[in-house]
C-alpha cells in the first residue's frame, strides 16, 4: 500500500544533503555554491516524488535546518532560511515587490516578470519570485535598473492589454492598473494601432459565475494553478504559445468547481470577473463590512460589500485558522438570495386561514393570546441552523420562563451514552488547522468537498504537500484527491473500532490521525452506531499514541457540522433533533429559522398553533399560523459558533428589510406580551452578550476556539451503554454531486444565481465532457 | 501653535491635570509658554532639570532643535481626556451605539497590503436607503461616513474613550506563515503534484 523503499529513500536524501552541506562548508565561489545548491534542490525534489514517506515506520529524518543566511534588501539585512526566494525575503524586510503571477498560496510560475529586481554582481535583473537567496546577496528593489526592468515589462504587458479600464469591472481594484501607475511609463510607444492592433482573444463561457474577457488576460496562469492545485479541477489550461497563447478550457465547458469564484479574486486583471456583479458598482462606491459566513459549518471570514442598503457582493477575508483566503461559491454568490422571498411584515392567519400582514403589536399580542392559553409543557421550539446565538439565548430564556423545556434543533445527533452532553462529542476537536499536522484522515459518511469546501481545499493542500493519507467510509464520492476507500457502511467502522480490519494496522501506526465524522451520517439510521464506533476508534488511537510516548494532546475525533450555528445551539443546551417534539405533539410550536421541513403539521396536535420567526418564506413559513420577520446573517450583530467551537461575531452590512427586526429583539418584545413575569432581562446587545457569557463564557470569547476534552469518559459511557447495533446500510452522502452543493439552506434556495449554477452543473453533466 | 496652547490651557482648567512632559519632546517656545502659565509645571520642569545635572543640553532636550524629533510639539497628558461635555455631537447619534476598532482586511482582489497596516474605527451600521430623488444612497446617520484611521490600537481606544463611545476591539488574526517554496517543485516528479494542465 505504501512505497517499500520509503525509509531508504529518505535516508538517501539526508545523506546527499549531508554531502552537499560538507561541500558548501569546504567552500568555493558563490557561483559554484549556487550550482551545488540548485543541484541539491533538484536532487531532493526528484527524490521527493518517488519517495512517499509512509505513515508507518520511523519518520524520515528531516535534514537539520542549516543556519539561516543573511540577505540585504535595499541595504537592510534580513536573516532567512536558505532556499527562500528573494521575493519572500523582501517581504520579510517589509518591501513588497510588484507581482502578477506570484501568489503566496500557489506554486511559483515565474512568467509575468513583473517582480524583476537588481541583484548586485548579477548582469541581468532577476525574477525575484523564483530566485532563491544566496548568502550575502544584495538586492536592490528600487534601483534604476529595477525600475527600468519593471517599466519594460509593463510596456510589454500593456501592449496587448485593451485600454478598457473605464468599462472594466476590475477598474479601481486592478493590480495592472495600479502597478502601471506606479511602475509603468508615462507614455506609450504603441503606434501600431492601424495595422495589427492589439491581440484579440475570444471570450470563453465557463459558467454562470465567472465572466471572462480574455483580451485582458496577461497569462499569469494564477487561475490555472488555482484550478489544478487548490480546487483539484484541471479544467483550465493554456493552448497555443507565444502571442497566440490562450487561457481557457479548450472545449466549451463549465469550470466545475465549488471554489471557482476564487479565480475572480486571483485574477490580477479584469479577465475573470464576477458575472452577477458585472457593471453594477465601482469598488470605491462600496461599504465594506467584515463578517462571518453561515453557508457551512466553518464560519469563513467574509467581507460584505454594500451600497445604499443593498448587498452588492461578498469577498473573502484572510483567516488562517479557517478559510485561508478562499471561500466557496455558495458563500460568495448567495447574496442575491437575501433580496428574494423575504419576510418583510409580521403576519397572522385570518379567519379564512390565510396569512395576513399585520403590524408588530397585533402580531405579538395575537401570538401571546394563543401562547397564554397553553401550558408550558405543551409547547415546543424548533430552531434551524442559521440562527445566531443571541436569538437562541433569547428564545430559550423565553420558553423556559413559560415552562417549556422542549427546545430542539432541526439537525439531530445520536443521544445514546454521552450524546451532546460532552462537548468533545460534537466538535471538530483537532481544529481546521489540524489537517496540516495530521498524517492520516479518516472521513466517515461525509462528502466533505461540498459540506465544507474550504476544509476540503485544506485537506487537498496537505495531500499535495504533507503527504497526507486519506481514507473514507461511506458513499463513494469524488473529493478531488485519492482516498483509500474502506467501505460504505458502519460495518467497516465497527471492524476498525474492534481492530480487526486490514486497515487497522495502518491507522494505528499513524502519528496524528484524524477521524472526521460528517453530521449527515449521524442522522442516518445507523447514526448511533457511527458515533459510538468513531468514539471507540478515536480512543483506541489516542491510547496507542500515548503508549508510543506521544505527549501531545492530539484529539482524534472530529465531527463536521453542516450548519453555521449547530454547535452554538448545542452549547446552549438545545436538544439535537426533533424527536422530542414528534413524541409530545405540542399545541404551540415556535419555529425559528426551521426550514428543512423535519417537523410537519401531522407531527403536532390537531389545533396546534405554529409560530415561525425567520427571514425567508420557505417550508417553515408555509406551515405557520403567525410569521415574525427576522434578520438574515448580514443584517444583525450576531454570534456564531463554528464546527470547531470558535465563537465569531457577524456584523451588520445592511439593515433588515421592511418591518423585519433583529431576532433577539423580536423575542424580547414578545416577552412583554406573554403571561407572567416572562420579560427578558436584557435591553441591549451588550446585555444579551453578558447573558451569553453567563451561560457559557466561550460564547463571547470571540475568535478563539474553546477546546473540549473528556474523550475517555465519553468512551467509557459508550462502552457501558449497550453497544448499538447497525443495519449495515450504505451511509449516503447528502450532497453527492456539484448540483447538490448550491442549494442547501433557505437563503441559497432563494438565490437565482444558485439556481443558475444548478442548471449549469446539470447541463454540464449531460454534455459529452461530463463534470 | 497658539490654538494648540489655548486648548491645552483650557483642558488644564477643565480638569486637574497631572502634567507629564518629557523634556526631549518640548521645543523651547512651548516650555516658555507653559512656564508662564503654570507655576506647578515650572517647578516640575525645574526639578527635572535638577535631576539632569551634569548632562549636556542635548541630553536633556534643550539643545539645537532636531527637526525629526522635536518638530512634533504636542505634549502628552496622563489624564483621561473627556470631550463629551463640549464636542457638540447630538446624543442621539452616539447614545447606545458601539464603535468597532479593527485592522481592515486586505482587498482580496489585489495583492498589495498597504491599506491594511492601520487601525480603523467606525460606527455601527444604521439604515441606508436609495433616495427616490436621484437614486443615490441616503442615510440619517451623519456618523456613518466617519471612518477614522489610527496608527495603533491604543490610540484608537484612547480616541473612543475621549469621546465617550462604547467600543469593541477586533483583534487581528495571526498572519500568514512563511512556507518554503521553490520554482524547482514545478519539475519534480510527484504523482500528487503533477498536473495535466499548464
Amino acid at each position: 500500500m505504501f512505497h517499500p523503499g520509503g525509509v531508504h529513500g529518505a535516508r538517501h536524501i539526508a545523506q546527499s544533503l549531508h554531502h552537499v552541506k560538507n561541500a558548501i562548508r569546504g567552500t568555493c565561489s558563490s557561483k559554484l555554491l549556487m550550482q551545488q545548491k540548485a543541484a541539491a534542490a533538484v536532487a531532493v525534489e526528484s527524490k521527493k516524488g518517488t519517495v512517499t514517506p509512509p505513515p508507518t515506520g520511523p519518520a524520515p529524518t528531516a535534514p537539520a535546518a542549516p543556519n539561516s543566511v543573511e540577505v540585504y534588501i535595499d541595504d537592510k539585512m534580513v536573516m532567512v532560511e536558505p532556499g527562500t526566494t528573494v521575493l519572500q525575503a523582501a517581504a520579510l524586510a517589509g518591501v513588497e515587490i510588484p507581482r502578477f503571477c506570484y501568489h503566496d498560496r500557489l506554486s511559483i510560475a515565474g512568467n509575468c516578470r513583473m517582480c524583476l529586481v537588481e541583484v548586485e554582481k548579477s548582469v541581468k535583473p532577476v525574477a525575484s519570485c523564483a530566485m532563491p537567496v544566496m548568502k550575502g546577496m544584495r538586492v536592490k528593489t528600487n534601483s534604476p535598473m529595477t525600475r527600468k526592468a519593471r517599466e519594460g515589462v509593463m510596456e510589454f504587458l500593456l501592449m496587448n492589454h485593451p485600454l478598457d479600464c473605464p468599462i472594466c469591472d476590475q477598474g479601481g481594484e486592478c493590480d495592472l492598473q495600479d502597478q502601471s501607475m506606479m511602475f509603468g511609463s508615462d507614455r506609450s510607444r504603441f503606434t501600431d494601432i492601424k495595422f495589427d492592433g492589439k491581440r484579440a482573444v475570444e471570450d470563453k463561457n465557463i459558467g454562470p459565475l465567472i465572466k471572462t474577457i480574455m483580451n485582458r488576460c496577461i497569462h499569469c496562469t494564477r487561475c490555472i494553478r488555482f484550478g489544478s492545485e487548490v480546487a483539484g479541477v484541471d479544467d483550465l489550461g493554456t493552448t497555443g504559445r507565444g502571442n497566440e497563447m490562450q487561457v481557457g478550457t479548450y472545449v466549451e465547458k463549465l469550470f466545475a468547481s465549488e471554489l471557482s469564484g476564487n479565480v475572480i479574486d486571483l485574477c490580477p486583471v479584469g479577465a475573470l470577473t464576477s458575472k452577477p456583479y458585472a457593471f453594477t458598482y465601482r469598488p470605491w462606491e462600496l461599504r465594506k463590512h467584515e463578517s462571518v459566513d453561515v453557508m457551512d459549518g466553518l464560519g469563513s471570514a467574509i467581507l460584505v460589500n454594500s451600497r445604499g442598503g443593498e448587498i452588492i457582493r461578498i469577498l473573502p477575508r484572510v483567516h488562517e485558522g479557517i478559510n485561508e483566503e478562499w471561500i466557496s461559491d455558495k458563500t460568495r454568490f448567495v447574496y442575491d438570495g437575501l433580496k428574494r422571498q423575504r419576510l418583510t411584515q409580521p403576519m397572522l392567519k385570518n379567519s379564512q386561514g390565510l396569512l395576513e400582514p399585520v403590524d408588530w403589536e397585533d402580531a405579538l399580542s395575537g401570538i401571546a393570546a394563543r401562547i397564554n392559553r397553553v401550558p408550558g409543557q405543551e409547547m415546543a421550539a424548533l430552531v434551524g441552523g442559521l440562527c445566531d446565538v443571541e436569538a437562541l439565548t433569547a428564545l430559550k430564556d423565553l420558553m423556559n420562563r413559560l415552562g417549556c423545556e422542549t427546545l430542539c434543533t432541526e439537525e439531530s445527533f445520536p443521544m445514546n451514552a454521552a450524546g451532546t452532553d460532552l462537548r468533545s462529542n460534537y466538535l471538530l476537536n483537532t481544529k481546521i488547522t489540524g489537517v496540516e499536522e495530521a498524517d492520516l484522515v479518516l472521513l466517515i459518511g461525509t462528502n466533505i468537498r461540498f459540506e465544507a469546501p474550504v476544509l476540503n481545499a485544506r485537506i487537498r493542500k496537505a495531500y499535495l504537500h504533507n503527504n497526507l493519507r486519506i481514507a473514507s467510509i461511506g458513499e463513494r464520492v469524488d473529493l478531488r484527491y485519492e482516498t483509500d476507500f474502506l467501505g460504505d457502511s458502519v460495518h467497516v467502522l465497527a471492524q476498525l473500532a474492534d481492530g480487526d480490519h486490514k486497515y487497522s494496522e495502518i491507522l494505528s501506526k499513524a502519528k496524528k490521525p484524524m477521524i472526521i465524522v460528517g453530521s449527515s451520517s449521524l442522522q442516518h439510521g445507523d447514526g448511533t452506531a457511527v458515533l459510538a464506533n468513531a468514539i471507540v476508534l478515536a480512543d483506541s488511537l489516542r491510547s496507542k499514541m500515548s503508549s508510543n510516548g506521544d505527549e501531545s494532546d492530539w484529539k482524534v475525533l472530529n465531527v463536521l457540522h453542516r450548519h453555521a450555528n449547530q454547535v452554538g445551539a448545542l452549547d446552549l443546551g438545545y436538544k439535537a433533533g426533533p424527536s422530542a417534539i414528534k413524541q409530545m405533539q405540542p399545541k404551540v410550536l415556535f419555529m425559528m429559522g426551521a426550514d428543512d421541513g423535519v417537523v410537519q403539521r401531522r407531527d403536532l396536535a390537531g389545533d396546534a398553533f405554529v409560530i415561525y420567526q425567520g427571514h425567508h418564506g420557505d417550508k417553515g413559513a408555509e406551515m405557520a399560523d403567525a410569521v415574525l420577520p427576522g434578520a438574515a446573517y448580514t443584517e444583525k450583530y450576531a454570534t456564531y459558533v463554528n464546527t470547531e467551537g470558535r465563537a465569531q461575531r457577524g456584523n451588520v452590512a445592511v439593515t433588515p428589510p421592511g418591518m423585519a427586526r433583529e431576532d433577539w429583539k423580536i423575542l424580547r418584545a414578545l416577552s412583554e406580551f406573554v403571561r407572567g413575569s416572562s420579560v427578558l432581562p436584557y435591553d441591549s446587545l451588550d446585555e444579551v452578550r453578558k447573558r451569553l457569557a453567563e451561560i457559557a463564557p466561550h460564547l463571547t470569547r470571540y475568535g478563539q476556539v474553546e477546546d473540549a476534552n473528556y474523550f475517555r469518559q465519553s468512551k467509557d459511557l459508550v462502552w457501558n451503554a449497550a453497544r448499538p447495533g447497525h443495519s449495515g446500510q450504505t451511509l449516503p452522502a447528502q450532497q453527492r454531486e456539484l448540483e447538490d452543493f448550491y442549494m442547501t439552506n433557505t437563503i441559497s434556495r432563494a438565490s437565482r444565481t444558485m439556481a443558475k449554477c444548478v442548471t449549469a452543473a446539470r447541463h454540464q453533466k449531460s454534455t459529452r465532457y461530463g463534470l | 501653535m497658539a490654538l494648540r496652547n489655548g486648548i491645552t490651557s483650557m483642558l488644564r482648567q477643565a480638569a486637574i491635570v497631572k502634567q507629564h512632559c518629557p523634556a526631549s519632546r518640548l521645543s523651547t517656545t512651548t516650555t516658555m509658554h507653559l512656564d508662564a502659565n503654570n507655576n506647578d509645571l515650572a517647578t516640575l520642569n525645574k526639578t527635572r532639570l535638577d535631576t539632569t545635572e551634569g548632562k549636556s543640553l542635548n541630553e536633556i532636550g534643550l539643545g539645537p532643535m532636531d527637526r525629526t524629533k522635536d518638530f512634533d510639539t504636542r505634549i502628552e497628558l496622563d489624564v483621561q481626556d473627556d470631550l463629551t461635555s463640549f464636542n457638540g455631537v447630538p446624543k442621539e447619534h452616539t447614545k447606545g451605539r458601539t464603535v468597532r476598532i479593527y485592522v481592515p482586511a486586505r482587498n482580496q482582489m489585489q495583492s498589495a497590503t498597504n491599506n491594511s497596516h492601520l487601525w480603523k474605527l467606525d460606527f455601527d451600521v444604521r439604515e441606508r436607503w436609495e433616495n427616490p430623488l436621484i437614486g443615490w444612497a441616503s442615510t440619517g446617520d451623519p456618523l456613518s461616513n466617519m471612518q477614522l484611521n489610527f496608527k495603533s490600537k491604543e490610540s484608537a481606544i484612547a480616541f473612543a474613550q475621549k469621546n465617550g463611545w462604547e467600543f469593541v476591539v477586533e483583534e487581528p488574526q495571526p498572519a500568514w506563515q512563511y512556507k518554503h517554496k521553490s520554482y524547482g517543485y514545478n519539475f519534480s516528479w510527484n504523482k500528487r503534484t503533477r498536473v495535466s494542465t499548464k
